[in-house]
């Protein structure tokens, strides 16, 4: 009996491979590195005259305002592959606890004093106090849509408690709206955040990307320490492989899937402090988008998986700085979700893979 | 049922109870005048304004301007009582004027018997919306902001087919007494090389105000001898634009010029243009001349660039006005600001220009016909905005805009006055 050949997207995927996917995510920065180098770009005008300049600065620039932005949409989208992973639930709500985690950082740090004119002690021991109450607000609202809209629910067809979170994704849009209105508001920019720190081969390096990452890589470690080497992590594990398992081994899942979605939402206060330092403004619609982006980023690493959240955050945060900056903000979304789908055609489990049941 | 979950269930009836009254609020109107219909001689007029949002700054003391005409007129023209309703044509939701809202509203008065006058709208995308409605019921519309030239002409910086679309019975029924974008870009021009501008970025809104005002500045820019170093439309949603200021520098830009309104990004992309470009000067257009947008205790840019900024509105100085001596006391006596909104005058002279024209009609003065007829006729007319009239597109003969520098209280503080020469429209 002659062997059925293989379908040639089936061979691409099985020889292109996890590594050979992520080169050639490569290729957008590769490619715009080789023309900076081999074309030049205009780096400013002088005397009328433009300045043509050959270096990868430009490139640097982009990746470095990529990978800070890309910061913020890893902390969401740990949020999302953390309840997709324990309970298989998109939970729409989550973007709009992140705005409601800005809403919280910007109104708390105006209510303790902290303004332009704070000196540096007094701004970091705030900051950290506003961090600590942003993550605390979003970890119990997070919590508190659990109990109310999932967990009576948990037995329940797939699409009722997919409806709910739409439900409260609405409403904490509507509590946004009546909270700060329906304009982008500007919010003071306590830490200088486009100023200057230091230089990198010409690519300057401000206080904003730094914000974004030092926030976001302590957490990524601490989630991923408190995962691995704690009991409540390793009930968070066995919940996510298979919940009837674990209740019979004594673990109780229910305060698991709860101790889940704290963590969620205590990163997405994180990441609403951040962005409202970051930006400068907040707005009541920002967890749309944001959401919208970060939930791709979880997709695009691996549902389920926090490394693969992480690497999808980064990734898109890159992608959209170049796109931004090298063919027009008009043409980043359709960019982005190309990326996605080209990855999902060839690697439909992610970057790095699924964990969730199925894929146990 | 434990004491946590009744909790937890009536924080879920309280959220949904102020979801509805969030989204409900977005239809309010208030009256005032005569009697409301009850019989008698009585007339309604309308206003449709953006209630919601960063554009208050402006239409609050504009709908104060209205309401300051009318009480000084007694709620009468002539032998008419005048029944006025404010209406709100955003929403809470979108934090600035909203295309459904505004057709409600415009079919309102469109299906009012009593309806003779309409003042609106604020924004040149609603009236977009508004005109051919109020077209078909054959009721006067005058704008007291809108400066869009694709509304009334077929300029260049209009689309193809304005302004016919706008008017399907064939006849005109829109009218502004604000000078439209050819003369607003021309005046921007003369501002900016005043400043010594040798290369502007220009952002827009992609509205039809932003992108046409853009486009006009494009235009005329060879008019004024400055140079246009690109014109983006610009995602207003988007958290921020330092790609978009990245590029600018690169272009070697030494000023920027944003073409929209403030709700639509307005104020994240000038503190990303200036982060980039700290010395560039920044101007805008009326739809940003505003508190909103130059106040940083407003939510607006913050102090350190309103040195850098400049802005154009019809309006020029309020003292030097034939009556605005006298508006700006009354202004004063009834709503206690002796500094109010550019934009307060507009509303009040739009009321002004309805009430004298429903009054010169006498007996006809319930006939939205012979308003709209008295209104095109208008020559010479003494206001508080100087003497003016309308040409056959409804455009008022008003030729000069003032350009506002910011206070150090973070408002629009009146400079001089441009008057341009050279426009598309004349050359």
């Amino acid at each position: 009996m002659p062997a059925v050949p293989a379908r040639p997207l089936a061979l691409v995927r099985r020889y292109l491979g996890r590594w050979g996917l992520l080169a050639a995510l490569a290729a957008l920065p590769i490619y715009y590195g080789i023309r900076d180098l081999t074309h030049g770009y205009q780096a400013g005008v002088v005397a009328g005259h433009p300045v043509i300049q050959h270096d990868l600065s430009r490139l640097g620039f982009n990746l470095a305002q990529g990978l800070s932005n890309g910061a913020i949409w890893a902390l969401i989208a740990i949020g999302y592959t953390l309840v997709y992973g324990i309970i298989e639930l998109i939970n729409f709500a989550h973007g709009d606890v992140f705005m409601v985690g800005s809403f919280t950082a910007a109104g708390f740090w105006g209510s303790i004093g902290l303004g332009a004119a704070t000196g540096t002690i007094g701004l970091i021991g705030g900051l950290i106090l506003t961090l600590i109450v942003s993550m605390a607000v979003c970890g119990s609202l997070n919590v508190l849509i659990e109990r109310v809209a999932y967990r009576p629910l948990r037995g329940a067809p797939k699409l009722a408690p997919l409806i709910t979170a739409v439900g409260f994704s609405f409403i904490l849009q509507n509590v946004g709206l009546l909270w700060r209105g329906g304009s982008p508001q500007g919010v003071t920019d306590l830490v200088h955040e486009q100023s200057t720190v230091f230089n990198i081969s010409g690519v300057p390096i401000v206080r904003g990307y730094i914000l974004a990452l030092a926030v976001m890589v302590p957490l990524v470690f601490g989630l991923a320490w408190f995962i691995s080497n704690t009991r409540a992590g390793r009930a968070m594990r066995a919940t996510a492989q298979d919940p009837e398992a674990a209740r019979l081994m004594g673990i109780n899942v229910n305060a698991t899937i709860s101790l889940t979605f704290l963590l969620g939402g205590m990163l997405a206060g994180a990441a609403g402090l951040v962005y409202a330092l970051y930006e400068t403004n907040v707005w009541y619609f920002q967890g749309f988008e944001a959401g919208l982006i970060a939930f791709t980023a979880a997709v695009m690493g691996g549902i389920g998986n926090v490394r693969g959240a992480v690497l999808g955050g980064l990734i898109i945060g890159v992608i959209q700085a170049l796109s931004d900056s090298r063919m027009g903000p008009q043409w980043t979304e359709a960019v982005v979700f190309g990326y996605l789908i080209v990855i999902m055609i060839l690697r439909p489990r992610g970057l790095l893979g699924e964990e969730i049941r199925e894929a146990g | 049922m434990s004491y946590l979950g009744k909790a937890i269930r009536a924080f879920l009836v309280v959220g949904s109870v102020v979801a509805i009254g969030a989204c409900g609020s977005s239809s309010k109107s208030s009256s005032s005048g005569g009697g409301g219909g009850g019989g008698g001689k009585t007339v309604d007029v309308y206003s449709s304004l953006p209630l919601q949002g960063a554009s208050t700054a402006q239409t609050d003391p504009m709908v104060n301007g209205i309401k300051l005409a009318l009480s000084e007129a007694g709620n009468k023209a002539g032998q008419w009582t005048v029944n006025y309703q404010s209406l709100d044509d955003s929403t809470a939701a979108a934090g600035k004027w909203d295309p459904g809202q505004t057709a409600a509203n415009a079919r309102k008065a469109a299906a009012d018997k009593k309806a003779v006058y309409y003042i609106g709208e604020f924004n040149s995308g609603a009236s977009e919306v508004s005109i051919p409605i109020l077209n078909q019921g054959g009721i006067a519309q005058v704008s007291p902001a809108n400066t869009y030239v694709g509304l009334t002409t077929n300029l260049p910086g209009s689309a193809p087919g304005e302004p016919q679309k706008y008017y399907p019975t064939g006849n005109r029924t829109y009218l502004r007494i604000v000078p439209i974008d050819s003369i607003q870009a021309a005046a921007d021009l003369m501002a900016m090389k005043q400043a010594g501008c040798t290369k502007v970025a220009v952002a827009n809104d992609k509205e039809a105000y932003g992108a046409g005002l853009a486009t006009l500045l494009g235009l005329e820019k060879g008019f004024y001898g400055v140079t246009i170093a690109s014109n983006t439309g610009i995602d207003p949603t988007a958290p921020n634009f330092r790609s978009y200021a990245a590029t600018v520098k690169g272009q070697g830009a030494d000023c920027f010029f944003f073409a929209g309104i403030v709700s639509n990004g307005a104020v994240q992309i000038t503190k990303d243009v200036h982060a980039a470009l700290p010395t560039a000067k920044i101007f805008g257009g009326d739809g940003v001349c505003t508190s909103s947008y130059t106040g940083a205790s407003k939510g607006g840019v913050p102090a350190a660039i309103d040195p850098l900024l400049e802005c154009t509105v019809a309006t020029q100085n309020l003292t030097s006005y034939p009556g605005g001596k006298t508006f700006l006391a009354a202004y004063k006596a009834k709503y206690g600001d002796a500094n109010p909104d550019p934009y307060a005058i507009y509303g009040y002279e739009a009321m002004k220009l309805g009430l004298d024209t429903i009054a010169s009609v006498g007996a006809q003065g319930n006939s939205p016909s012979a308003v709209l007829k008295a209104l095109f006729a208008t020559t010479n007319r003494s206001s508080v905005l100087g003497t003016y009239g309308f040409d056959k597109n409804g455009d008022t003969t008003l030729k000069s805009y003032g350009l506002y520098k910011v206070g150090s209280d973070g408002t629009p503080v009146f400079f001089k006055t441009l008057t341009p020469t050279k426009t598309v429209g004349s050359s």
